[in-house]
């Protein structure tokens, strides 16, 4: 039995982590204590967080409903939020029954919106335009991909999956042993075994899940990739130290990310690159950071990676059909200036400008004589075995 | 045919997926068998689920509580058996319990209280009494929360066959 119980004073929080199954309530002295003082110091709320748990069998139930029951009655105005987990399919519906116990009591699921542009990309009509996306970066990354160890015959995860198009090109191109694709989103995972059945591909495994607490084992892959997903995420050290812990020792973790700031074009360079610049400055405001790209390499050593390997390439206009690339544009034009600067509560005279620089970019990408760039940088480390 | 139809049906097209069986003492000789084995089997018939994590974790955390109370409830000697099938979105676990009078007596008290209107308040109820632990929490429980069909049947010689069938996609 593995389980983990901390109180953190500043949210006034106890977070139980692991798997809890114990054989008799006396194993269970240590959350007995920890519960008994932080419910003693607390004001106001406190927050009971059992995201992480994986297995509570019925012994440590009870115990944790008297401990629950004990406090309220003790503490008649103290209140207790239970905040559980949407991965883990009986949390809900376990914990809620905690809320018999008084109307101090709430239960609510963890499930917030991950980004702003989620419900943006989550929406149908956004599909057809990740998949173009995707079928620009694989004609680079099919290649760049052995460069930093994917072989056939692996054992690969892709978290943060999206709608599970860059797993369906690993799957065909690569033919790993075992390939299971992560993401938050059940929209998307939907759409991705509907492709992955219309196509007949059997052997890969979508699954809901959060990727910063991964239900996964330690030690399960030989190839773990996250793509552009870093890049949406206000803390993404969390992330990668998952990535890190569900590889294999030896084995590596590839990850892409983008540098917005840095996509260009000619003609009308300079209002491009404005717009670009103010792109980073809007992911900024949502705390996120598209500019992370190049600090690929730094995150990496700072989980603990080895044999760090990085490089860069640039979709291009001239790399297929023009009018792929002028889509994408478009799309983000879109999400940035329709959704998010409207929602960060811009003028019209900046979401004019704004939008500007993006019809500029399509203009290069569709001229004759033009040329469009989007930057992608990627990074791979070893986990020391 | 859906899930409901299935659990009623006798069960003439559930396919075998897992079996074992252990002596009672070497079970009962450590509390942690119950995890390993639930964690285990779990993993070996989640893969085909639409989700297999997912599944794993709610096949597990149902097939624990399982061994959980014949753990708690054992006595002496034979096999216990573990027999895992499936008829589309059901999975039926079977267990095998070595039984005497009052072992048996237990099981089917258990059983015939997970008939009536009021199992969920029953297991609210066992939860939040003081107290030792009601035994039969776990069968309350995936009654309830894992909308599992429980049922009794005898089983050879003195055993009981403790049988749960559970769609777990759909719960
Ligand atoms: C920018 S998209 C990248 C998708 C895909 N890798 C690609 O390259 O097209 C970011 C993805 O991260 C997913 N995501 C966001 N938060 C997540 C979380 N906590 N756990 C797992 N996935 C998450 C989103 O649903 C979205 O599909």
């Amino acid at each position: 039995m593995s389980f983990t119980i901390r109180y953190d004073d500043n949210n006034q929080e106890l977070m139980v982590a692991g798997s809890m199954s114990p054989q008799s309530a006396g194993e269970l002295g240590e959350l007995r204590k920890i519960f008994e003082k932080s419910a003693r110091t607390v004001n106001g709320t406190l927050y009971l967080n059992v995201k992480r748990l994986i297995r509570l069998n019925n012994i440590a139930f009870h115990e944790l409903a008297g401990l629950v029951a004990r406090t309220c009655q003790e503490k008649p105005e103290l209140k207790i939020s239970v905040v559980t987990s949407s991965v883990v399919g009986w949390s809900a519906r376990k914990f809620s029954k905690l809320a018999r116990i008084s109307p101090n009591i709430s239960v609510e699921q963890y499930d917030k919106q991950f980004y702003p542009g989620q419900d943006v990309l989550e929406d149908g009509g956004f599909i057809p335009i990740l998949r173009t996306q995707t079928k620009m970066t694989w004609r680079h990354e099919r290649e760049i991909l052995p460069r930093h160890g994917l072989k056939p015959g692996m054992a690969v995860a892709d978290v943060c999956c999206g709608i599970g198009d860059f797993a369906a090109l690993i799957y065909k191109e690569f033919t790993p042993s075992r390939l299971i694709a992560i993401d938050h989103a059940k929209p998307s995972l939907a759409y991705a075994r509907k492709v992955a059945a219309d196509f007949g591909i059997k052997g890969i495994e979508y699954v809901y899940g959060d990727a910063s607490q991964l239900l996964l084992d330690d030690n399960q892959f030989d190839f773990v990739t996250c793509r552009h997903s870093l890049q949406v995420f206000d803390r993404p050290e969390l992330i990668l130290k998952e990535l890190f812990r569900i590889c294999k020792p030896g084995g590596r973790v590839y990850i892409s990310n983008e540098k917005n700031s840095h996509c260009l074009g000619e003609p009308r360079a300079e209002s491009i690159q404005w717009t670009y610049t103010e792109v980073a400055k809007l992911w900024d405001h949502f705390k996120m950071d598209i500019e992370l790209g190049p600090k690929s390499r730094r995150y990496m050593m700072d989980t603990g990676f080895e044999d760090i390997r990085m490089e860069s390439f640039m979709v291009t206009n001239l790399d297929g059909d023009p009018q792929d690339f002028a889509d994408v544009i478009q799309a983000w034009e879109d999400v940035y200036a329709g959704k998010m600067a409207a929602e960060r509560g811009d003028s019209e005279e900046f979401i004019k400008k704004f939008r500007q620089g993006f019809q500029d970019h399509i203009f290069a990408a569709l001229h004759p004589k033009g040329y469009a760039g989007w930057p992608i940088w990627v990074a791979s480390g070893r986990k020391p075995a | 045919m859906s899930a409901d139809a299935r659990m009623r049906d006798g069960g003439a097209d559930f396919k075998p997926l897992f079996e074992m069986a252990l002596g009672v003492e070497a079970f009962a000789s450590n509390w942690a068998h119950c995890d390993k084995i639930a964690t285990y089997v779990a993993r070996l018939v989640s893969h085909n689920r639409t989700d297999s994590l997912l599944y794993a974790n709610l096949f597990s955390s149902a097939l624990n509580e399982l061994l959980e109370t014949a753990f708690r409830a054992h006595r002496g000697g034979g096999e216990l058996a573990c027999h895992v099938s499936r008829s589309g979105p059901v999975d039926r676990i079977e267990l095998t319990i070595p039984c005497d009078e009052v072992l048996r007596g237990f099981y089917t008290r258990a059983i015939e209280e997970l008939s009536g209107d009021d199992v969920s308040e029953r297991y609210v109820a066992a939860l939040l009494a003081d107290g030792a632990l009601d035994p039969g929490i776990g069968l309350l429980e995936l009654a309830v929360d894992y909308k599992a069909r429980l049922s009794l049947e005898p089983g050879d010689g003195d055993a009981v066959r403790l049988v749960a069938d559970l769609a777990l996609e759909e719960a």
